[in-house]
């Protein structure tokens, strides 16, 4: 059994003094991201005291989005339609692709707002000792685009971990082969802060990353 | 309250803030421990809880039927891979995948500790991972009691000498000299010498002898079965690494 499924299963059981839906409902909304007991238990609540409709509304957005989302076809970003909004967007340098892990990854980037170029979404990181191999991730895809359709730089954005830096490393050595340009994210001092209390590391990274003014 | 030096040897996410870690601690062997926060880049885990980083560690020693609790955790040194060299990662993986399958929580090996940290350092700067990686195997099996027995006929007590060949008899721990051996043990031969330059990996205070090319797949096959036989399964790691 997994670590984290037997620490959670401590916790699940459908006993509840209103039977045993409730205590179904409470399960679920204890799974969610940030959700505890104790609130899991205040929303059900929240669902039994609130009208039908206004509960039932919130059961067909939950069944909406299952049904109408899916991969764009080009990047395997989330969307409504054949191609995701960015994709479709031709203002958008298509030249330029910026690999992430998840889909998650570009609505951050998106929120930087200084990314004009269009994505491309793994589905996750290399992570041979958890049985995520390449196969596992949409590198296939990745470089189908890149031979066929004039890509001139790929930028990775990985996560900054070990794994998400393998991926990148992974990747860059099967693009080498390709006429293409790989770039990736500079890290190391965050805007705002203080060289003294930056650590070695976030310095170190920074040195290395400098760029010309 | 417990305070030890350690290197992550896995991370699973637990929710959108925390992550369940397993470390090989220098003085309590393997934990496992609930990293509230330690997906937070500030914080008490400052982004240190990465695979293969080594971090000065503080947790609270739970009740057998639950989690440690880590309350913090100080980066020493992240494991970067020798320049883009995927061998010098996956060899890293390899050290993670052994020290958690081989060795049991709460078993502290100081002396595997710190070659485990040796082997990633050397793996992180330009040395052969070929050599780095026997030797860390080695140097584990040694110290987890289950190092093949390499200078006598495990039968027959005859000492290793010069050009003869030896069959790895992997379930009894040992080499076989050619009058002992039977057919249906069908075990690899390897010769002498190799069984020689094998036992000197075993001896973590010595230097790490060079491989000669053609000795290598001599020596793995003396290694690569010792190392499946005490896992009781073939590593993951096995298929990413050209040995
Ligand atoms: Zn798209
Ligand atoms: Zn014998």
């Amino acid at each position: 059994m997994r670590l984290t499924d037997m620490a959670r299963q401590r916790f699940e059981t459908t006993d509840h003094p209103y039977g045993e839906s409730v205590g179904c409902l409470i399960n679920e909304f204890a799974r969610l991201p940030g959700i505890g007991r104790k609130s899991a238990e205040r929303l059900a609540h929240h669902v039994l005291s609130c009208s039908g409709e206004e509960a039932l509304g919130l059961a067909d957005a939950i069944r909406q989005v299952k049904e109408s989302i899916r991969y764009c076809t080009l990047c395997f970003n989330l969307t409504e339609d054949e191609l995701c909004s960015i994709c479709r967007d031709t203002r958008r340098n298509q030249q330029v692709v910026c690999v992430v892990e998840q889909p998650r990854d570009i609505v951050s980037l998106e929120a930087a707002g200084v990314f004009e170029g269009v994505y491309h979404v793994l589905g996750g990181a290399l992570a041979p000792l958890s049985g995520v191999g390449p196969e596992q991730l949409r590198i296939e895809p990745l470089l189908r685009r890149v031979r066929s359709e004039g890509v001139t730089e790929v930028v990775m954005a990985t996560n900054p971990t070990l794994e998400g830096d393998g991926t990148a490393l992974f990747l860059s050595n099967l693009l080498d082969e390709l006429p293409v340009s790989v770039t990736r994210l500079a890290r190391g001092i965050a805007s705002g802060s203080v060289l003294e209390f930056a650590n070695r590391e976030m310095l170190a990274d920074a040195m290395r990353g400098r760029q010309t003014f | 309250m417990e305070k030890t030096e350690a290197v992550v040897i896995r991370v699973a996410d637990f929710s959108e803030t925390s992550r369940v870690v397993t470390l090989f601690s220098r003085d309590f062997g393997k934990i496992a421990g609930l990293a509230k926060g330690g997906r937070r880049l500030k914080g008490p885990f400052e982004a240190a809880l990465d695979l293969l980083a080594t971090c000065q560690i503080v947790f609270l020693r739970k009740s057998s039927a639950s989690l440690d609790l880590l309350t913090e955790a100080k980066l020493i040194s992240r494991f970067r891979p020798y320049g883009r060299s995927l061998h010098s990662l996956y060899g890293g993986y390899y050290v993670a995948e052994l020290l958690s399958g081989l060795t049991e929580d709460y078993d502290p090996h100081p002396v595997l500790y710190d070659q485990a940290i040796l082997a990633l350092q050397r793996l992180a700067g330009d040395a052969d991972f070929r050599s780095v990686l026997l030797r860390f195997e080695m140097a584990l099996l040694r110290e987890i009691g289950q190092l093949p027995a390499l200078d006598f006929c495990i039968t027959c007590n005859t000492p290793v000498g010069d050009d003869r060949r030896f069959a790895f008899w992997v379930s009894a721990g040992g080499l076989i000299c050619s009058h002992c051996q039977r057919p249906e043990y069908g075990s690899p031969t390897i010769t002498a010498d190799a069984a020689t330059l094998l036992s000197r990996f075993s001896d973590p205070n010595s230097p790490i002898p060079d491989i000669p090319p053609d000795r290598l797949p001599e020596l793995r096959r003396v290694v690569t079965p010792a190392i499946c036989h005490v896992l009781e399964h073939r590593p993951k790691m096995l298929r990413f690494l050209p040995f």
